[in-house]
């Protein structure tokens, strides 16, 4: 059984960053969802906070296909496993958590602490073998797992980036002793600022070790932050896990504050202010020819749409970034309309987009919604 | 772009007015202030800024509590964001009626002298005008600036364009400006070799390629002289994409959403349309996001250069009468805005900068008597004047979608014909004829209550309606003429008990010609298109203007001007061409009132290139 | 649900050619039942609700007649039916009209108003016509170069509504 965390090969290591761009997408659903359950007039902060973070982790999935791009890889965001199947399970140490599809309240703010809590290795564990073995049911989405097998799970995201890193710069090493690099995507490949952007960090070309490396710093890094302090290396930037710990404590962080001591203005939690959406809905549970059902399945189609979408433009054709962005607004829509809606059968509780793509692909909705424009 | 927490708190009024080491006091938050604000503080000054409204919108959450003020106003007027404040009260379009000649209808803050009533407005909160402003920035043309010379019409400048191109330049990259310069070369207009604007050229609407593929390659015959139509691109005051061109290479990094504590927002536009009256994401630049700059520069003690004073509004001007200096202002500090309780405080400073917008800025100057040798402040008071022309499009056009406005016609900007009557440039609104008619909801209420539709007959008529509509918002160069002008009375005070200013505007006999032509070509243009035309003018409307057997509605554009011309000389001018007042040396009046012609460029784009002239001016001064 | 909201979005699927999924999906429903009783009364209300249900059913040919001759054209009821249908396509409360409170009496709270913020954000006017309200749900960069994407409704009489639109050659310019 293959139990080394090292990258041995390119191919192992495109997988490593297929990985990278999985685990970084599997965050969006629940943060979206979460953001679309606030209801109106109330938690503006915590829509902000939720906000920004989806922002930069699309940013993320979008420089992790960068750092793919650049060694010749192809990402594609259509295979079938892609997308995480909700609840999906995160490594914590020994221990996998759940991540799961809800309303935002207490139990999703602790859940998204977890995701993006920097896990550190108390001592005793240091000189432990990197990767830990766990029996995973077959139908769980495990992430951060080793790609070649998903019973093998790293510590936490921190080392499954920590392997990404020494995996380039050990096969960089040994292509550079060759005369040769690993760094041999077509440039033209590559996203820009141009093409995205937004208060959180840019996006540069990644063409050589050193923008591979700066790259991967500023995914961890905007995760959770630098190794103790707030903000991320520039001094500019909050760690997401103290965006969401802003929430917790009620208060803003400002310049110079200490982790766990924000001492900006303060801060509004409702934390009956959501939408009551059921976790973790499938499309099964919802009443055969309902209209929710319908529209619940319109919007998986739409975002399987968007994920080809993504795809053709990190393949060559990034211009078609631009056309994503109004699909992703019109996501906004689709998401609150299923949230207001009551989950038939279910009283007291409203529907959610389920995320679950590539099932139920036709789009029965066509017929009646067809976007005729005119 | 984060402020310093500290300048989100309260100043003291009685430290501001304790201070004796003011390089430079602004009266005024809005681009010109914020513009001097920034280039002072750059240079190591100590300036205290003062703005009449509360400041609350310098937070997000400030700022976000404008956006729901404006959600759940039952009429959505270009200032329904703003909170009425009877301290710092501005204009509202809604509150006018109809004059008859000789009558006054002192009911509005702007004291209105019949029988022309301007709904211009502008806005009296943190960020002045440019909270509200559609954030057009075409620049002058060079025959703009030396229409006396060129058309024998108006003034010449005391600048030419080539003196002031540079400053276009910086007035671009501090606003952002979104366009691509081989849209914006016609006409004649020019840029340096490699120039890019900082951010590239915002999509022209689905709207405007419709309205573009009824008339390009046609063209219109005007006193023998053959103009070419077609729809181009407005170059915009809002986040697009970054040229990675710009600056030589080194690319541009837009400026989003200020706040005191980190956000992001404020990234590209969105396409909220509502430019007018608030953009919600803060794409739009407006003049805080100069002043955040401004507010974290300290000086060499660590301490913050940039002072803001809010609920200050300054209420004198004081002149030392042996230097013919200004010595100090007086500024009444109010605590409360639902309350008139105030205190007098007096700011000393070594230059005085009046940037309170063309009518306050004169309405500050009258009230302290000070008419200055030429007599002009106040007179020569200009504001675009608007025609609008409005019709239905025979296809499905996405009207309501963009941002408020995205392209136009504008090759009649220039050409012989100024000689005789006003040049214009044509807006097409993306938000249909709302401007005109209070669409889409006044459509609303016209097909439920009068044509009797409901349900499927309802949906289809509103599409019909409203997805097909198109509005030509026609604006009409205004010349400077000396009876139209700000006036004070002290019958007329507000609540503080400063007077408020009296407007007597009428519409220039060039500009109404300019207008009979517009509406003519609006026609022209509706034919070629094939649209239905529905303008009509009402002989009741407040703005009614009858011109030579014909009736134009004229609306403002809220591009005011010309209360205070520069000039060549102290008898012909209030300021020279670096806007310092000629009777007093340590006084700048900047911002539209300065410009001596308007052309047919909205003006905020020009008075902050002035500005930046100014503050160099200033530095000097100082030196 | 209880009977009485179900019959209201009963009425309002009928008045506005919204379904029932729509409406729900405004987040509003409850809060413009609760408009109808506060600025009318429940009385008049409860009488809209019982004039509709009285309506023949679906299907039966004289429904829209009876629409009309019992609720629209009524007297009492047909200025309140509008501004229902006014309320679920603006979010704003029309104050009814002179003759109406002239008749049946004025009503304290009959005035014109937005209901709520996010009432204004949800009118369907915007959504009936494939644009954004002013000021919210922004449809994102870019995208006011293409053609407006008009939701199909249920089918009508004529086929005025499945118009179609070809994508070609409207790119994002520049």
């Amino acid at each position: 059984m293959h139990t080394h965390s090292s990258i041995r090969t390119l191919d192992e290591l495109k997988e490593f960053l297929h990985g990278a761009m999985q685990l970084e997408h599997a965050t969006i659903p629940p943060y979206l969802t979460a953001l679309y359950s606030i209801m109106p007039n109330v938690n503006q902060d915590a829509a902000q906070i939720l906000r920004v973070i989806v922002v930069e982790e699309m940013l993320h999935l979008t420089i992790a296909a960068n750092v793919l791009n650049a060694i010749g890889g192809t990402p594609d965001l259509t295979r079938p496993d892609f997308v995480a199947s909700y609840p999906a399970y995160l490594p914590d140490g020994e221990t996998d958590f759940e991540v799961g599809i809800q309303a935002f309240g207490r139990e999703a703010l602790a859940t998204f602490l977890k995701i993006e809590r920097p896990a550190a290795r108390s001592e005793h564990l240091k000189a432990q073998s990197p990767l830990i073995h766990r029996k995973s049911s077959q139908h769980k989405t495990v992430l951060g797992s080793h790609p070649r097998n998903k019973d093998l799970h790293f510590y936490s995201i921190g080392e499954f980036y920590a392997a990404i890193v020494e995996g380039i710069k050990e096969l960089e090493e040994k292509a550079k002793r060759e005369g040769q690099t690993i760094f041999t995507g077509d440039r033209s490949r590559q996203i820009t600022s141009e093409y995205y952007y937004s208060g959180g960090g840019e996006l540069f070309p990644v063409f050589d070790l050193k923008s591979a490396l700066d790259a991967l710093e500023l995914i961890i890094e905007q995760g959770e932050g630098d190794g103790g302090g707030i903000y991320d290396d520039d001094e500019h930037e909050l760690a997401h896990y103290y965006r969401f710990e802003e929430l917790v404590k009620g208060r803003y962080y400002l310049k110079g504050d200490k982790p766990g001591h924000p001492t900006g203005p303060p801060l509004q939690i409702d934390w009956d202010g959501a939408y009551p959406i059921k976790p973790n809905l499938k499309v099964a549970e919802i009443s055969d020819g309902s209209e929710l059902r319908e529209a619940t399945v319109a919007f998986n189609h739409r975002y399987g749409e968007f994920l080809a979408l993504l795809t053709r433009a990190y393949n060559g054709q990034p211009n078609l970034l631009l056309e994503a962005v109004p699909v992703m607004f019109e996501f906004r829509n689709m998401m609150l309309e299923l949230i207001r809606n009551p989950l038939p059968g279910h009283p007291g509780l409203n529907g959610s987009p389920t995320y679950e793509i590539g099932k139920n692909t036709a789009d029965p909705y066509a017929a009646h919604r067809a976007e005729a424009a005119a | 772009m984060l402020f310093p927490s500290e300048s989100a708190l309260r100043v003291d009024p009685q430290a501001v007015a304790g201070s004796r080491d003011y390089d430079i006091v602004i009266v005024g938050s809005g681009i010109s202030g914020a513009i001097i604000a920034k280039q002072a503080a750059e240079a190591g000054k100590r300036v205290l800024v003062l703005e009449a409204g509360t400041g609350a919108n310098r937070s997000l959450v400030g700022y976000d509590d404008l956006l729901t003020t404006f959600y759940s106003a039952a009429a959505k007027d270009n200032q329904s964001p703003f909170p009425v404040n009877a301290n710092a009260a501005m204009p509202r379009s809604p509150q006018l009626r109809k004059l008859q000649a000789g009558e006054t209808d002192s009911s509005t803050y702007i004291v209105q002298s019949g029988p022309y009533v301007s709904d211009t407005t502008y806005t009296r909160i943190f960020g002045g005008t440019t909270m509200h402003w559609e954030a057009k920035t075409p620049r002058m043309l060079r025959s703009d600036f030396k229409s006396r010379t060129n058309y024998g019409q108006g003034l010449d400048w005391p600048l030419s364009f080539e003196e002031v191109e540079e400053d276009y330049r910086l007035a671009e990259q501090e606003i952002g400006v979104s366009a691509n310069v081989e849209d914006q070369s016609y006409l004649g207009q020019t840029f340096p070799d490699g120039y890019v604007f900082p951010m590239r050229g915002l999509p022209l609407s689905y709207l405007d390629q419709q309205v573009n593929n009824g008339i390009d390659g046609t063209s219109v015959d005007l006193y023998g002289r053959i103009y070419p139509l077609k729809v181009r691109p407005y170059p915009q005051g809002r986040n697009g994409i970054p040229n990675p061109a710009y600056d030589g290479g080194r690319g541009y990094r837009p400026v989003g959403a200020v706040n005191t504590h980190q956000v992001e927002e404020g990234g590209r536009c969105q396409g909220n349309t509502n430019c007018v009256p608030l953009c919600p994401v803060q794409a739009r630049y407006h003049s805080g996001k100069t002043l955040a700059k401004a507010f974290r520069m300290n000086g060499k003690s660590g301490q913050p250069l940039v002072e803001l004073l809010p609920q200050a509004v300054a209420s004198k001007v004081v002149i030392d009468p042996d230097s013919g200096k200004v010595s100090a202002l007086e500024v009444k500090v109010y605590e409360d805005p639902r309350s008139p309780v105030y205190e007098t405080i007096t700011v000393r400073g070594k230059v005085f900068v009046l940037a309170a917008g063309a009518i306050e800025t004169a309405r500050l100057m009258l009230s302290s008597g000070l008419r200055s040798t030429s007599g002009l402040v106040g007179r020569n008071l200009m504001d675009h004047a608007y025609l609008l022309n409005w019709a239905l499009m025979p296809q499905i056009c996405g009207t309501m979608r963009g941002t408020s406005s995205t392209g136009g016609i504008v090759d009649l900007r220039d050409g012989p014909f100024r000689e005789k009557q006003a040049a214009f440039a044509i807006d097409i609104h993306n938000d249909g004829w709302g401007w005109a008619t209070g669409a889409p909801t006044s459509d609303l209420l016209e097909l439920v209550d009068d044509r009797n539709l409901h349900g499927r007959e309802l949906r289809q008529g509103l599409i019909d309606r409203v997805s097909r509509q198109l509005l030509l918002a026609v604006m009409l160069e205004v010349m400077p003429v000396e009876s139209n002008r700000i006036t004070l009375d002290p019958q007329f005070t507000d609540a503080l008990g400063n007077m408020r200013p009296i407007l007597s505007f009428t519409v220039p006999e060039y500009t109404m010609r300019g207008a009979a032509y517009a509406r003519q070509f609006s026609r022209t243009v509706f034919a070629r298109l094939g649209a239905q035309d529905h303008t009509s003018y009402d002989r009741s409307d407040f703005g009614y203007v009858a011109y030579e057997g014909q009736g134009y509605a004229i609306r403002g554009g809220n591009h005011l001007a010309g209360t205070h011309i520069m000039g060549t000389t102290k008898t012909n001018s209030v300021v020279n061409k670096n806007q310092r007042s000629w009777d007093h040396e340590n006084l700048y009046l900047v911002g539209g009132g300065s410009m001596p012609t308007i052309g047919t460029a909205n003006v905020t784009l020009t008075l902050a290139a002035m500005c930046f002239r100014s503050g160099r001016d200033i530095l000097n001064y100082l030196h | 649900m209880s009977d009485r909201i179900e019959t209201f979005l009963g009425l309002s699927v009928e008045l506005t050619a919204f379904s029932r999924f729509d409406l729900l999906a405004t987040g509003l429903a409850e809060r413009y039942l609760g408009t109808l009783d506060k600025v009318v009364g429940g009385d008049t209300t409860n009488t809209l609700l019982a004039a509709f249900a009285a309506l023949p059913p679906p299907g039966d040919g004289t429904r829209a007649r009876a629409l009309r001759a019992t609720i629209l054209g009524s007297e009492l009821l047909g200025d309140v039916a509008r501004s229902l249908i006014k309320l679920w396509y603006s979010g704003t409360w029309f104050e009814l009209p002179y003759a109406w409170t002239q008749r049946f009496g004025a009503k304290p709270a009959d005035a014109t108003f937005v209901v709520s913020p996010d009432a204004y954000v949800e009118g369907l006017l915007w959504k009936a016509i494939g644009a954004h309200p002013a000021g919210a749900k922004a449809p994102g960069y870019g995208s006011w170069a293409y053609p407006p994407k008009i939701p199909a409704f249920p089918a009508s009489d004529t086929k005025a509504d499945a118009v179609s639109v070809h994508l070609q050659n409207v790119g994002i310019m520049s």
